[in-house]
């Protein structure tokens, strides 16, 4: 039975929105408290009796908990919002699957497609990212697309998180954003306003998915417990740049719980970005060099082969493009654009804000990258 | 006892940058030889009377013994300066008879007088005679000032202006003994050079966004790490503005002299200000205040011109909101005890900004070690509302002085190409007004139903509001006035969303 048929049954008008948060609160989550769900399920042994264990906690509600569930839900409802309790058919078998060495979330409330089952990497590191992180997550997230098959999988904040979504929305399977916080909650707010990443996202047939309550805000334990949804949702994690205390750390260690590999990207051993991956790398994580790393320890088979050339007959009449593709998977910046391309500035912006309405290319800051679309192959290295 | 003779002599005193008429009424009374000064005058207006009597007597002229009374009319406004003198000079004369009392009809006098009965200077007499171009009667009024102020009047249509050097020859143009010297139409103007453009390497994109910037009166902001030459870009705008009209440059000048800054009285200066603003400022330095008459702000001081805001991070954010309003309705409006005044402020808003507090994101080279609270914090000092009335963002990156060896176009050139610009905007909207000041009527009859179709596409992929729609359709609208098409193109709204923010400061 899926959450949505027992809204339907518990639904009941006039209860207060506090109470409801409080009840279901109580009921999901991990982090205050047992919780009754959580709990209920902590007693089974085989995950194949997690259904049944839900169940019978559900069932055992009094009226003004059903009632306050129901309100819930059809608040998730009215915004666009499905839920999938643990144990219910929406819900990814993949966070199941290690039960019960780790505790995954009780629920998952989601925009977009329903998280899936299908192969999948985390790219994770800091939000103030340099120019390098942000164009290695953005190289691996296009490899790791469409001849890999495998999904992204990040948080949903700026820096490297956003540069790995960037680059795989144009991919058939789409990117999968984990909040750190509830869906009502603007937060990061560049990327939660109308048109924004998490917008695009959902529109590219992708899924922006969150374990908490709507209302709840980007505390920082809600932040780390995301970090190990992230870890949860992949096979294989990968660290881009952090500092000593960066949360990719936490995704790591979540990583290592859950049995998934942790890859992480050397960097500048000067940068204060470098620490989290080299320590990680100190502790046996396996090194990232490039896309064929992650494809190797995602057991898919690599396609080395370069085929740049339809690409290239295709932006060959656009010089700054040119410019842009031949600069992948780096961000190009506007002034070198305009200064290598050639032609009057107002002309190379003009290309470029045709091409980014197009979807070809994407800003970040004063940058420009070239957007890879489904029918490109990847780098070999 | 016979009602005594009132003569009556015109002259006006400034608040702010309004002139208001002050008619100097005098009547000779029996009593013990005095002279009482009343109508809210302050100090040197009182001491007004002793250097007005020996005036006088210098001329060869008498002064009554009798009782004087001089009142100050209207009553109730408080009247400051020298600037009265000459009127009551005049008044006097005209209640002993010394000269005819019709001869003081439609003259207005305004000027001080030395002890050896010189006419000097007033600082209000610009904004004076400001005034009087803008009141509406029908007759040009006659303005007697100092020879030296007169030079810049000849700038001011409607106003019949009269240099004089001494209190004689004030008299004997009175008494119809003299024909008046006119003042010449065209005084000469001056304009302060600038910094050139040339002097900044490499920046081709924010050079482009401050050539826009200068051609739609848009405002722009330069965002890049420490050491990019924001600052150099942004106080090199005025450049590239044209030099002042007429009435700008006498709305400029009446300004200055209510901040009691010196006005130049020989010359018309042209030159469009320039204010630059550092963080440790006040709300009221930026947009004006003070105890008393209110002053005019850097907001008020860079009417016409451009106001440079640097590294705008760093400002208090109240002081920063105080800026929206003004830069909404190009108007001040500042309220101290009895003093309501307005002032007006059309600005190009320049400002610059760091995107961290220490300065080195977005340098490929440096790491920033901002944490992202900081950031955060940082980038919440520029509220929302206040960006969204920029209209052009560029992020600016430090030059690659081996990859950007050549120079770059020297001001004159992009000035030129402005001029042209700005041009085109006039002969649809009429002189003077620009992209920035078109309603939204005007700017929709300017631009055309593909260029707007385009730009409502861009808004809606971009996940932009109402308001960033309006400003894309603006700076398209300059794009191609900048290229000289009398239609806006897909090219230009491709180009002008291009001057967008992006996330960072």
């Amino acid at each position: 039975m899926s959450v949505d048929h027992r809204a339907a049954a518990v639904a009941a008008p006039g209860t207060d929105p506090s109470v409801l948060a409080h009840v279901v609160g109580g009921l999901a989550r991990p982090r205050h408290g047992p919780g009754r769900l959580l709990a209920a399920c902590r007693d089974v042994d085989d995950p194949c009796e997690v259904p049944a264990a839900m169940a019978a906690v559900v069932g055992a509600l009094d009226a003004s908990e059903r009632a306050a569930a129901g309100r819930l839900l059809a608040a998730w409802q009215d915004a666009g919002v499905r839920v999938a309790l643990l144990g219910d058919a929406g819900y990814p078998h993949r966070l199941v699957a290690p039960w019960p060495s780790v505790a995954p979330p009780v629920l998952l409330a989601w925009r977009g497609q329903p998280p899936s089952d299908s192969p999948a990497v985390a790219i994770v590191g800091a939000r103030n990212a340099s120019t390098y992180g942000a164009d290695v997550a953005a190289w691996i997230a296009d490899a790791v697309g469409p001849p890999a098959g495998a999904r992204v999988v990040s948080g949903g904040a700026v820096g490297v998180d956003a540069a790995a979504h960037h680059a795989s929305l144009a991919s058939p399977g789409g990117t999968t954003v984990v909040l750190g916080c509830g869906h009502q909650v603007s937060y990061p707010r560049p990327h939660a306003r109308t048109g924004g990443l998490f917008d695009q996202v959902v529109a590219s047939a992708g899924t922006v998915c969150s374990e908490l309550l709507p209302y709840e805000p980007p505390r920082p334990g809600a932040v780390r417990a995301r970090n190990r949804v992230v870890a949860g949702l992949a096979d294989v994690v990968v660290v881009v740049e952090g500092g000593t205390h960066s949360g990719s750390l936490l995704t790591a260690s979540a990583a290592a719980e859950w049995g998934r590999t942790v890859l992480a990207v050397p960097g500048d051993v000067r940068a204060p970005g470098s620490q989290a991956p080299h320590r990680l790398l100190a502790e046996g994580a396996a090194p990232c060099t490039g896309p064929a790393d992650v494809l190797d320890a995602l057991g898919a088979e690599a396609a080395p082969t370069v085929n740049e050339s339809a690409r290239a007959d295709e932006l060959a009449a656009d010089g700054p493009l040119r410019v842009i593709a031949d600069a992948w998977p780096r961000a190009i910046p506007l002034d070198e654009l305009a200064a290598r391309a050639d032609r009057p500035v107002g002309e190379v912006l003009a290309i470029v804000g045709r091409a980014e309405l197009d979807g070809r290319v994407v800003r970040d800051g004063h940058a420009v990258r070239l957007v890879r679309s489904s029918g490109d192959t990847t780098h070999g290295s | 006892m016979t009602s005594a003779r009132i003569a009556r002599a015109r002259s006006a005193t400034v608040i702010g940058v309004d002139a208001h008429e002050v008619v100097i009424e005098c009547v000779r009374t029996r009593g013990l030889p005095a002279l009482r000064i009343v109508g809210l005058p302050d100090a040197a207006v009182r001491e007004a009377g002793d250097r007005v009597r020996t005036a006088v007597q210098q001329c060869g002229l008498d002064w009554p013994r009798d009782r004087i009374v001089l009142n100050l009319a209207p009553a109730d406004l408080p009247k400051g300066g020298s600037a009265f003198d000459l009127a009551i000079a005049c008044a006097v004369l005209a209640a002993s008879g010394q000269v005819p009392a019709d001869a003081l009809d439609g003259v207005v006098l305004v000027g001080e007088l030395g002890l050896d009965a010189s006419v000097q200077p007033a600082a209000t007499a610009l904004t004076v005679a400001r005034g009087l171009a803008r009141s509406t009667a029908s007759t040009p009024t006659r303005l007697l000032v100092a020879t030296q102020t007169a030079h810049q009047l000849g700038c001011i249509d409607r106003v019949d202006a009269v240099g004089v050097d001494h209190l004689r020859e004030v008299v004997e143009l009175l008494r119809g003994a003299r024909v008046r010297r006119p003042v010449k139409r065209h005084p000469p103007r001056r304009r302060v050079g600038d910094d050139d453009l040339a002097d900044v390497r490499g920046q081709p994109v924010a050079r482009r966004a401050i050539e826009i910037a200068a051609a739609g009166g848009h405002h722009v902001l330069l965002s890049g790490p420490n050491g990019t030459g924001k600052s150099m870009l942004a106080r090199r705008v005025r450049g590239l503005l044209p030099d002042l009209d007429d009435a700008a440059a006498v709305d400029v000048a009446a300004i200055r002299a209510a901040a009691g800054l010196a006005n130049s009285t020989d010359t018309i200066d042209v030159t469009p200000p320039l204010r630059e603003v550092h963080p440790p400022t006040t709300a009221a330095a930026l947009v004006g205040g003070g105890s008393g008459i209110p002053q005019p702000g850097d907001m008020t001081l860079a009417h016409h011109g451009v106001l440079v805001l640097d590294e705008l991070g760093e400002f208090r954010r109240a002081v920063l909101d105080t800026l929206r309003q003004p830069l909404e309705t190009a108007q001040v409006h500042l309220g101290r005890g009895r003093h309501h005044v307005t002032y007006a402020c059309r600005v190009l808003l320049a400002a610059t900004t760091n995107r961290c507090p220490c300065g080195r994101r977005g340098d490929p080279a440096r790491a920033c070690r901002c944490r992202p609270d900081e950031l955060e914090r940082y980038r919440s000092r520029l509220s929302e509302p206040l960006r969204d009335r920029i209209d052009l963002h560029v992020d600016v990156q430090p030059v690659d002085l081996s990859a950007h060896t050549s120079d770059g176009e020297p001001t004159a050139v992009v000035a030129a190409r402005v001029a042209v610009a700005r041009e085109h905007a006039a002969q649809r909207w009429g002189r003077g007004r620009l992209v920035r000041d078109a309603t939204r009527d005007e700017l929709s009859r300017a631009v055309g139903q593909h260029a707007r179709a385009r730009a409502q596409h861009a808004a809606k992929a971009l996940g932009l509001s109402a308001r960033g729609l309006d400003r894309i359709v603006r700076v398209a609208r300059t794009i191609a006035d900048v290229e000289g098409e009398s239609t806006v193109g897909p090219t230009h709204v491709d180009e002008a969303v291009q001057y967008r923010a992006f996330g960072a400061m």
